[in-house]
């Protein structure tokens, strides 16, 4: 267990003494602290940035500026009364909220927030746990979150949920796919599982590491792992488990109070995660240029401005999806299954095919000038021969009449 | 296992309230077919949408036989928002009844104000003036950019584009600020009367109106720039809910449903009434009947409405707004201080209207849903003895079962959503 | 016009003016003809306008408006002339804001203003006698608990009848028809086309 959990962290290197789990358990709340108050954070930003694309004003009654609507939400359905179905399968219905929220917190943990920092004279990292298979984790407990959402739907005992949760199982398997060969295409290039290690391949050094950051040398991976990863978590315009005007609420139609504000909870909360997950693989993760009037060891730069850094990127991403939401409708049920099988996938493959093929050509020491563009034909021709192969839609029309 | 016994005691207590029978299909549709046979009992599902529900515009109740996400069948269910208007009709003088007529279809409520106002002036056989005409044609078209505009937003929001559905509202509200400006109310105006108008035109109409035409065309770009062409948009609508004119005309079908699939009728050009014949317009038709199509007529056919609104504008007529009938039209304040015959006049129109020969007559209008039109029994008394109003969501509403057929649940939204029924018309 | 060019259309919207505003703490300028919540009016000397009539409640198409009239007390006359209205009453949760009443009143009597919030708390509340609609000595509207009048809203109560020539005569456009009101004075018409 000890050795699992070492692989980065310098501090579970050492003894393990009261200050070490004392520094784990404040590292665990503040980490704790920081989703939630992001998620509030988030949820007032979307509705904020929705209502300027809007021309509209937004929340701006609770706090300042509104800040702290999601707070009053969240109160006003702590206090609600919570009804529960006839039919429903009341345990499983109670459960499913809470398995949606903790798969969600979860998946956070291995996120790299912050660099190195010292805290009562140890050295650790402003990360809840590196794990070496951390992308791993990721991917199960994303994969354990459809769960909540299915069993819910299922544990409702009414129809519009049970539409909802089949949708969902079948949006979420089918993105997962998309979503983990959008991380393997850039995991041929990490050569690791691990977060830390990754963000700090992408570390700053000036100028040229922007060059280093994933995004660039596996951009096609970068772009089907954002579309992928809006599908995940379930956001517009890929809402189709909860499309209200299809739905009602989807899979939450039947949850009042406070499980229908556990289920928006981790729902954001996967959202950011998500962001969080492409900021560290694609973006550099905390790195960015530090203050250089400051010493190099000033808490500012140590503590702060790889948060800050972290969190500008962050903030970048949920923008876009804030933007998306704004701007596209909805897709319907079969489309959705198209781009992502049609698609996302086909394209990941052949991403794959062709970054592999340029990294072990790279390795062996052979001719670039020859392999990139031969594969690069390659996998266009591939690409064709498969959509070539794929029956046209009017053909498939016709089949269905 | 208690709560199954609970479930059984609870289907001992449901009541049979609402409980409606889905027919066999060829039992419910005139047109379409040949219609699959399905595999076996016991593998579909029964699912109400509506009546609340909230893509069903109000109280619509789509009763809906799903095979996994395929609607097998579908019946739609109406009755929720049944008001009685037409009977209160009945008990209103015709001086009251615009104050009915326009609840009706409450989104283009000019449109049944003129029908009915329409209808009770051929009975009379009044000839009302000039200016009155051209207000009332510049209302009736504001009144259908209003109601488009409100379908962009409604219909951009079932498909699931949020801002669509804010930008058609911002529109909106300014051409109802407009109509507020003339009328004093948002919707339900009660302006257009037998006879012509409750009031002239307000100072500074022109600016306003022109004003708002230039609003509402930088919004239709708008709304142009964001779906005409968003891929997504496309393969949500393109074939999907299509109709033949056959199935149209079957199913009396009319408005923009008929003209999507490729057939120009418009009453406004058709059987030119106000004076629709001497303002220049195009009717927009194309030839596919699907949902895009119909998207596509509404947007357009507000630029079109933006036209004959400008001509309005330019070329309104001076001189009285209402016809010069003693006996229709109540007098000037000033004249009941002076005149006795004036108060008399005044007191018995307010009290128990005009009387209208005896006779029956149906006037028809384009109303932004199709051929409204409105008949009147007169026995020669100050009410009619029936009113009754065609309004075109109910004859639109038949085309769902068969436009719904073999598509999935998320179409059966876009197709309600297409329709653009206005529930307080399909029940009266 | 690009396939994805509508996230022009959105990003451009946040350098744009907001279309809502504050609405509780401020509200939008209504217009003139507005019909909103009525009020009683009196001449300029204090009297009642009303006579008790019931020509407003006769045309009142949602039959929402009840009128007593009763003779004038010879010593303390309510009203110029014969009689006034003894009962006013109308019930909020009925009345559908026609102004058909304001068209029918053959004193002005009865005007509406430009209020429309007002939420009771009971039905009891949504009937207004003439307590509430009567205008006060200053010939503003009597304004409720749990009306929302914001400044001076309430100065502006008979748009709709100046506007209303109902006669469709265009010669009458422009001619004052009616008496003073309390507080007031004889308001100016719309010029219409006399202008």
């Amino acid at each position: 267990m000890n050795r699992l959990l070492a692989a980065g962290d310098p501090l579970l290197n050492g003894p393990i003494d009261l200050t070490v789990v004392l520094i784990v358990i404040g590292k665990t709340v503040a980490i704790f602290a920081f989703l939630l108050v992001a998620v509030m954070f988030y949820v007032w930003f979307m509705r904020k940035v929705i209502a300027d694309m809007q021309n509209r004003v937004g929340p701006d009654t609770a706090g300042p500026w509104g800040l702290l609507q999601t707070l009053a939400d969240g109160i006003k359905l702590f206090f609600k009364e919570q009804s529960v179905p006839d039919t429903a399968d009341r345990r499983v219905f109670f459960l499913a909220p809470y398995i949606s929220l903790m798969t969600a917190f979860l998946a956070f943990a291995i996120v790299p927030i912050g660099g190195k920092v010292s805290i009562a004279g140890h050295w650790t990292y402003i990360q809840l746990a590196d794990i070496p298979i951390g992308i791993l984790f990721l991917l199960m407990m994303s994969g354990l979150g459809l769960y909540g959402v299915m069993l819910a739907g299922w544990a409702s005992g009414s129809k519009y949920p049970l539409l909802g949760s089949v949708r969902a199982s079948a949006q979420l398997l089918s993105y997962e796919a998309a979503f983990g060969l959008a991380i393997v295409g850039v995991l041929l290039q990490t050569r690791t599982l691990s977060t830390r290690a990754i963000a700090e391949q992408q570390s700053w050094t000036g100028i040229t590491s922007l060059g280093r950051w994933y995004v660039i040398p596996a951009f096609i991976a970068f772009v089907i792992y954002i579309i992928s990863a809006v599908a995940e978590t379930n956001h517009p315009p890929f809402d189709l488990v909860e499309a209200e005007q299809e739905l009602v609420g989807g899979f939450h139609t039947e949850y009042t109070g406070i499980r229908f504000a556990i289920f928006f909870l981790a729902e954001f909360m996967n959202l950011i995660t998500m962001s969080a997950i492409a900021v560290t693989l694609f973006l550099g993760g905390p790195s960015g240029p530090s203050l250089g009037f400051l010493p190099a060891d000033n808490p500012v730069n140590t503590w702060l401005m790889p948060i800050f850094w972290f969190v500008a990127k962050l903030l970048a991403l949920l923008f876009g999806t804030v933007w998306i939401r704004a701007s596209l409708p909805r897709l319907r049920y079969d489309q959705l299954m198209d781009l992502g099988w049609k698609w996302l996938i086909e394209l990941a493959f052949l991403w794959i095919m062709v970054s592999g093929t340029i990294i072990v050509g790279r390795d062996q020491g052979w001719n670039l000038f020859l392999v990139v563009p031969a594969t690069v034909v390659g996998a266009i021709a591939v690409l064709g021969l498969l959509r070539l192969s794929m029956p046209k839609r009017s053909e498939f029309l016709e089949e269905i009449r | 296992m208690t709560h199954i016994e609970d479930t059984f005691e609870r289907l001992e207590h449901q009541t049979s309230e609402g409980a409606q029978e889905l027919k066999p299909h060829h039992e419910i549709v005139v047109a379409g077919g040949p219609w699959p046979e399905l595999e076996g009992e016991g593998q579909t599902m029964i699912i109400n949408m509506g009546p609340s529900h909230p893509s069903t515009h109000g109280v619509l109740r789509i009763m809906m036989e799903l095979d996994g996400e395929t609607v097998v069948r579908a019946k739609p269910i109406i009755g929720y928002l049944h008001t009685g208007m037409e009977k209160t009709g009945e008990e209103l003088t015709y001086v009251q009844g615009g104050t009915n007529v326009t609840r009706m279809d409450y989104l283009s409520p000019l449109s049944n104000e003129l029908v009915f106002a329409t209808a009770v002036e051929q009975l009379l056989d009044l000839e009302i003036p000039e200016r009155a005409v051209w207000m009332r044609m510049m209302l009736a078209e504001l009144n259908r950019i209003s109601s488009h505009l409100l379908f962009q937003a409604t219909n951009g929001m079932d498909i699931g584009a949020v801002s669509m559905m804010i930008f058609g509202w911002r529109e909106r509200e300014e051409v109802l600020r407009v109509l507020e400006m003339i009328t004093g109310l948002r919707m339900n105006h009660n302006f257009i009367r037998v006879g012509g108008l409750a009031a002239d035109l307000p100072d500074g109409w022109q600016d306003a109106i022109l004003e708002v035409c230039d609003i509402v065309e930088a919004g239709v770009a708008d709304y142009d720039t964001i779906l005409s062409e968003n891929p997504i948009w496309q393969e949500r609508l393109m074939g999907v809910g299509v109709l033949t004119t056959q199935q149209c005309l079957d199913l009396s079908i009319t408005g923009p449903l008929l003209r999507s699939t490729g057939y120009p009728w418009d009453l406004r050009k058709a059987q030119p009434y106000l004076a629709y014949d001497q303002v220049e317009f195009d009717v927009i038709y194309t030839d596919n009947g699907d949902c895009y199509d119909r998207y596509r007529i509404r947007l357009y056919e507000i630029l079109e409405s933006v036209r004959i609104v400008r001509q309005c504008v330019a070329r309104m007529p001076g001189g009285d707004y209402r016809v010069q009938d003693k006996k229709v039209t109540p007098p000037p304040r000033a004249r009941i201080d002076e005149s006795m015959e004036a108060l008399i006049h005044h007191f018995k129109l307010f009290t128990e209207g005009f009387r209208v020969p005896a006779g029956e007559t149906y006037a028809s209008i384009e109303s932004p849903r199709g051929e409204i039109g409105c008949y009147v029994v007169s026995d020669g008394t100050g009410k009619p003895v029936r009113m009754h109003v065609r309004g075109p969501s109910f004859y639109n509403l038949q085309a769902m079962s068969p436009m719904m057929e073999n598509r999935l649940v998320a179409d059966a939204v876009a197709i309600i959503s297409t329709v653009d029924p206005i529930m307080g018309e399909v029940d009266r | 016009m690009g396939r994805f060019s509508g996230f022009g259309v959105t990003l451009k919207q946040m350098f744009k003016p907001r279309v809502t505003g504050d609405y509780p703490t401020t509200k939008r300028p209504k217009p003139d003809r507005f019909h909103g919540r009525h009020v009683l009016n009196r001449y300029e000397d204090g009297m009642e306008k009303c006579i008790g009539c019931e020509l407003c409640a006769g045309v009142c198409p949602a039959k929402c408006i009840y009128v007593r009239g009763a003779d004038n007390p010879p010593d303390a006359p309510v009203s110029p002339g014969e009689r006034y209205g003894f009962v006013y009453e109308i019930n909020y949760l009925r009345c559908i804001h026609c102004d058909m009443c304001v068209e029918a009143c053959p004193t002005e009597a009865i005007t509406e203003s430009k209020l429309f919030e007002f939420s009771f708390e009971n039905r009891a509340d949504a009937i207004y006698t003439k307590a509430e609609l009567l205008v006060d000595d200053e010939g503003r509207a009597r304004r409720q608990p749990w009306e929302l009048w914001l400044g001076d809203e309430d100065d502006r109560t008979s748009g709709w009848m100046r506007a209303t020539s109902p006669a469709g005569d265009a010669d009458y456009e422009g001619r004052v028809n009616w008496s003073g009101e309390l507080g007031f004075g004889v308001r100016d018409p719309e010029q219409g086309q006399s202008a």
